[in-house]
């Protein structure tokens, strides 16, 4: 009875070219959440909650893509909680009170200043390990282990140990929350973005492969590709928008902008947040990064067999200083999400991220003996990791319970995939 | 005369205090084929990747067409026309075969992103050409037979109008049909005046399809001679002994000729 | 140990400068680590208070050895202290050391983690009463309703004297059914990130019918507010925390936090100092003023014990803080409106 539903399966994943791992993933993702709605007693897929969690998972997945790079050059990156640490200190340190001296209290220019400084900083460390690495030929599992330690401490000598708080107004917005959401009119209009997007990018691609004469893909093929992106896009819209403001927080701004509440409640739509929009754009970069640029194409072909890149006339060593270069950069976008997020500052900031994050890209697909892994399965590696802990919070499960399930979750993950791929070679 | 395609002069390279060609001088003539003989270990590969800049040489210097060539690395060479076929393949084994044969010389579209279509378009052309029942296009080289692999890599190099061509061991991996096919390609390659360096141990091959040999004993070179002046007797002498017979120029490797009962003789068990 | 009658008269007769020059008391300390900001602090109010008595102070950092320790404390002794402070890195691990100590008739105070050895002397701050302080403070604010408890790293016992503190506070208003526990999770790590989460999820799970949070430090506490914040709860759920962070200080002032416990380390330190110079004088541990017995332990070993009050700051008594010098009144009022609290103003 299987036979000829597998039949159908195969036909259609071949027709779509959609990745049958990525679809696995997606299944299981979906089991869990389901399962947890069910245990949880229908709290899990509610807009509340998937809003939450998409905030919260966030600041993983934002790291998580440059540690796919990472690891598919065969290197590892342990530093990257500790840099987050640090450098969100200093971002913590330059707008409560460096910049609060010169430029007043939530001054316009404070957020951006602050955050190019980070991005500088992130990308100095992550350049600086890259260096040692690529140029002095130091595993990278030494360095960045060095690293972990080092920028943790550097961290608490910042401020000796002190939580910087509150951050800047504007600033806070990086981290979401109800300012730090873009509004219901907003969120349509990126959803209808992306759909237009996903159109540009399937009429583009038939153009290429006409002026070349290659197999089209069917159009039933695209056009369910079509109705699963833009879908996608559109019902993430409506679950974002369907998460009104709290009672108090609409009640105060009604009541500071003269509006009458009307009966029931005023509905006031958050929509998509602001660390996710950041966390799209930064994976939507990455992949394009990843599979559009000669840089990517060299990432993967030094994954697959450093001396044939070497040979092929690849500057391998500095591909590898730009990898951990970036990562540094994304480590300082996701410090500010942090920080914006706590609202505060502290040494202790991104402490195990490091482990979540290269468990989110290993969960999504990327081998640890290099060459292989998505940007894509990353971030859904990062969400699957989420869900489980926020759907274990919702269970009431205590803390050292979650991290038994997470470990074992991890194994069972790379052991399924480890499977797949012996079928699929 | 014409000027040489390729001079090595005097070349010599050392692994921490390991001499793996010392003193090699070696040509190679636009539309000649040079076949380079020699043992396991006997330096021809080693001397080959100065040549295509993996290696850097610690003595010796590179001519090409009469002038002094800079080679530090992989992208000097090939700046210099020069293409290489390595024994190992050298594919980066989890991308396709586009990706393959464009590595470091990739096509770009307008907007300076990879233009993958015109890649695979060009990879299509040249490897109907090679391997004309090729299709698997869209799959890692991994999944490719040693056949289709070999072929992927002779496609690199001839893609990209070499001017010098480097086989290392080109048909190891290959049955007969496929053996024949390059015979075949090295012929044109030849009749277009490419100079070929081939490299390989099997004695049989290389007289058939090479114009010259050299050989290479112990990292210096015994000598060389033009392929009817010598037999093949001759030329496994040369090989096992390091003795230069009377067809070929010898080398700085060459078993001095006057002494056959040298001590070298005495201790090679023949 | 000769000259313990000459101390003993300089410290009592003589004004400070002159005692420092007759006096020969010297008080060795081994520190686990320095790696927090807090030890800075406790050894500034260690070294200043046994400047005034006129001791010597004699200081090694284990750097979070345990072993380290051991070698520490040996060289303390052959260096000639008279007396011991030690904040222990392992509290099982250090008892030879003690021991050692003890044979050589030399008193041992165990400093603000418990070393249990009945000839040890135990001087800390009462964990216990920590919590009592936080449940109050958050009871007193919103007496009957949804509690939710933010506890600390399951990892550390503190964590678990601070929640049967806040218990023994709660416990009856959550068996009259007053109070409704409806979700308590460990911090891992005291990570305040992770006590957002936590928050989130619990806002999330009773659809933000939350009406007080007793939060055990003031780092899990920050976590939790920005969680309410997002929800427009902050300022309207009473948050308890400790240990007198400055952006928990601040948060007081705001409004958003209602309670952080405060336990001043330089009192610690300064009893420390006190307590080790007048053993080493000769005093019976029992002497000491305000020594109880212990034997709360895990062991259950009867000891003399010196237990620190804690002091609970709220926006009517932050004028404590500022005045002890602990911070800057500009950083406790950053952002406050003005008349909304007495201090800022």
């Amino acid at each position: 009875m299987a036979e000829p539903k597998a039949g159908l399966m195969t036909r259609f994943l071949k027709a779509t070219e959609i990745d049958s791992r990525m679809l696995g993933m997606i299944a299981a993702l979906a089991i869990i959440w389901i399962g947890f709605h069910i245990a949880s007693g229908g709290v899990f897929l509610t807009p509340r909650n998937l809003w939450n969690l998409s905030v919260q998972t966030s600041s993983i997945a934002v790291m998580s893509t440059g540690m796919v790079l990472v690891i598919v050059t065969r290197h590892i990156d342990l530093s990257v909680g500790s840099v987050l640490g640090f450098v969100g200190m200093i971002m913590g340190v330059m707008q409560a009170e460096l910049l609060t001296q010169w430029l007043g209290y939530n001054s316009g220019f404070t957020w951006w200043l602050t955050l190019a400084i980070g991005l500088l900083l992130g990308a100095a460390i992550g350049a600086l390990h890259g260096y040692v690495i690529a140029y002095l030929g130091v595993p990278a599992f030494i360095v960045t282990l060095g690293g972990l330690l080092a920028w943790r401490g550097a961290a608490w000598w910042v401020t000796s140990g002190r939580t910087v708080a509150p951050m800047d107004d504007n600033f806070r917005l990086l981290g979401g929350g109800t300012t730090g959401a873009i509004g219901a009119t907003w969120t349509w209009i990126i959803a209808a973005v992306i759909c237009l997007f996903i159109i540009i990018a399937i009429v583009n691609g038939r153009r290429q492969r006409t002026r070349f004469n290659f197999p089209l893909r069917p159009l039933w093929a695209e056009a369910v590709l079509l109705l699963l992106g833009c879908g996608l896009a559109l019902g993430a819209a409506v679950v974002a928008n369907a998460y009104y403001w709290p009672k108090r927080v609409a009640e105060r701004y009604a009541e500071a902008h003269g509006l009458l509440i009307p009966d029931g409640g005023l509905a006031i739509s958050h929509g998509f947040a602001i660390p996710v929009l950041i966390a799209l754009a930064v994976g939507a970069a990455m992949s394009f990064l990843a599979r559009r640029t000669r840089f990517g194409r060299y990432v993967f072909s030094i994954g697959g067999n450093p001396e044939a890149a070497s040979l092929a006339g690849v500057d391998t060593r500095k591909v590898t200083l730009k990898i951990f270069m970036l990562l540094g950069a994304l480590c300082a976008i996701s410090a500010a999400i942090s920080t914006a997020r706590l609202n505060a500052a502290t040494n202790s900031l991104g402490q195990l991220d490091e482990l979540y994050v290269i468990a989110a890209a290993v969960i999504g697909g990327t081998s640890l003996a290099g060459g292989v892994g998505t940007i894509a399965g990353a971030m859904l590696g990062a969400v699957v990791m989420q869900s489980l802990q926020s759907g274990m919070v919702l269970m009431g499960m205590d803390s050292p319970l979650q991290n038994i399930v997470v470990g074992i979750v991890l194994v069972f993950a790379v052991w399924v995939d480890t499977v797949y791929r012996r079928r699929a070679a | 005369m014409t000027t040489p395609l390729v001079e090595m002069k005097n070349i010599s390279i050392a692994f921490g205090g390991i001499h793996a060609v010392e003193d090699v001088s070696i040509d190679l003539y636009p539309g000649e084929v040079v076949g380079l003989l020699g043992h396991n270990g006997a330096g021809k590969s080693t001397l080959i990747k100065i040549l295509s800049g993996a290696y850097q040489r610690s003595a010796g210097e590179i001519w090409i067409d009469g002038q002094k060539a800079i080679i530090d690395n992989p992208r000097d060479a090939k700046a210099y026309g020069i293409e290489t076929i390595y024994q190992t393949l050298a594919l980066a084994d989890n991308v396709d075969a586009a990706a393959n044969l464009f590595l470091g010389r990739e096509l770009l579209s307008r907007w300076g992103t990879l233009d993958d279509a015109a890649m695979e378009a060009a990879t299509r052309e040249v490897m109907g050409r090679l391997n004309p029942n090729f299709r698997r296009f869209k799959e890692p080289v991994k999944a490719l037979s040693g056949g289709q692999r070999q072929s992927v890599a002779i496609a690199r190099a001839i893609l990209f109008n070499a001017r010098i061509l480097i086989m290392d061991e080109p048909t190891a991996a290959l049955g007969p049909q496929e053996t024949a096919q390059v015979a075949e390609l090295i012929q044109q390659l030849k009749d277009q005046g490419i100079g070929i360096f081939l490299i390989s141990h099997d004695i049989h091959d290389v007289f058939d399809l090479a114009d010259r040999v050299s050989v290479m004993k112990n990292g210096r070179l015994v000598g060389h001679a033009p392929v009817d002046q010598v037999s093949k007797d001759e030329v496994l002498g040369m090989i096992i002994l390091g003795k230069c017979p009377a067809g070929a120029t010898p080398g700085s490797g060459a078993m001095p000729e006057e002494s056959p009962e040298s001590p070298v003789v005495l201790k090679t068990p023949v | 140990m000769k000259n313990v009658l000459g101390a003993a008269v300089a410290a009592t007769l003589f004004s400070l400068s002159i005692s420092t020059a007759i006096a020969e008391v010297t008080v060795g300390v081994s520190w686990s680590n320095f790696q927090e900001e807090r030890w800075k602090t406790d050894e500034a109010a260690i070294k200043s208070a046994l400047e005034a008595l006129g001791a010597t102070y004699l200081s090694a950092d284990a750097q979070s050895s345990a072993a380290k320790q051991l070698t520490d404390v040996e060289s303390l002794i052959a260096n000639g202290a008279d007396a011991l402070i030690i904040l222990a890195q392992d509290s099982d691990a250090i008892g030879p050391a003690v021991q050692a100590a003890v044979d050589e008739g030399i008193p041992v105070v165990g400093y603000d983690r418990l070393i249990e050895n009945p000839a040890a002397f135990y001087l800390t701050f009462d964990n216990k009463e920590v919590g009592r302080l936080q449940a109050q403070a958050v009871f007193a604010a919103q007496p009957e309703g949804n509690y939710v408890f933010i506890k600390g790293s399951a990892a550390d016992p503190n964590a678990d004297f601070l929640h049967s503190g806040q218990l023994e506070v709660l416990q009856a208003a959550l068996d009259s059914g007053a109070i409704k526990n409806v979700g308590e999770a460990y911090t891992d790590g005291w990570l305040p990130a992770n006590a957002q989460r936590n928050m989130e999820q619990f806002l999330t799970a009773n659809d933000n019918n939350i009406d007080a949070v007793v939060a055990s430090n003031d780092g899990t506490a920050g976590g939790v507010i920005a969680a309410l914040a997002s929800q427009g709860l902050a300022g309207e759920v009473p948050v308890s925390g400790q240990d007198g962070d400055t952006a928990a200080l601040n948060r007081v002032a705001l409004g958003t936090q209602t309670v952080s416990v405060w336990k001043d380390a330089r009192d610690l330190g300064k009893a420390a100092a006190e307590i080790a110079v007048k053993m080493a004088e000769g005093t019976a541990m029992s002497d000491i003023e305000g020594a109880v017995m212990f034997d709360g332990g895990p062991k259950g070993v009867t000891m003399n014990a010196v237990f620190l009050k804690p002091v609970p700051i709220t926006r009517d008594n932050l004028n404590l803080v500022i005045d002890a010098g602990w911070v800057s009144k500009d950083v406790v009022c950053q952002g406050v409106a003005a008349g909304t609290v007495d201090v800022c103003d």
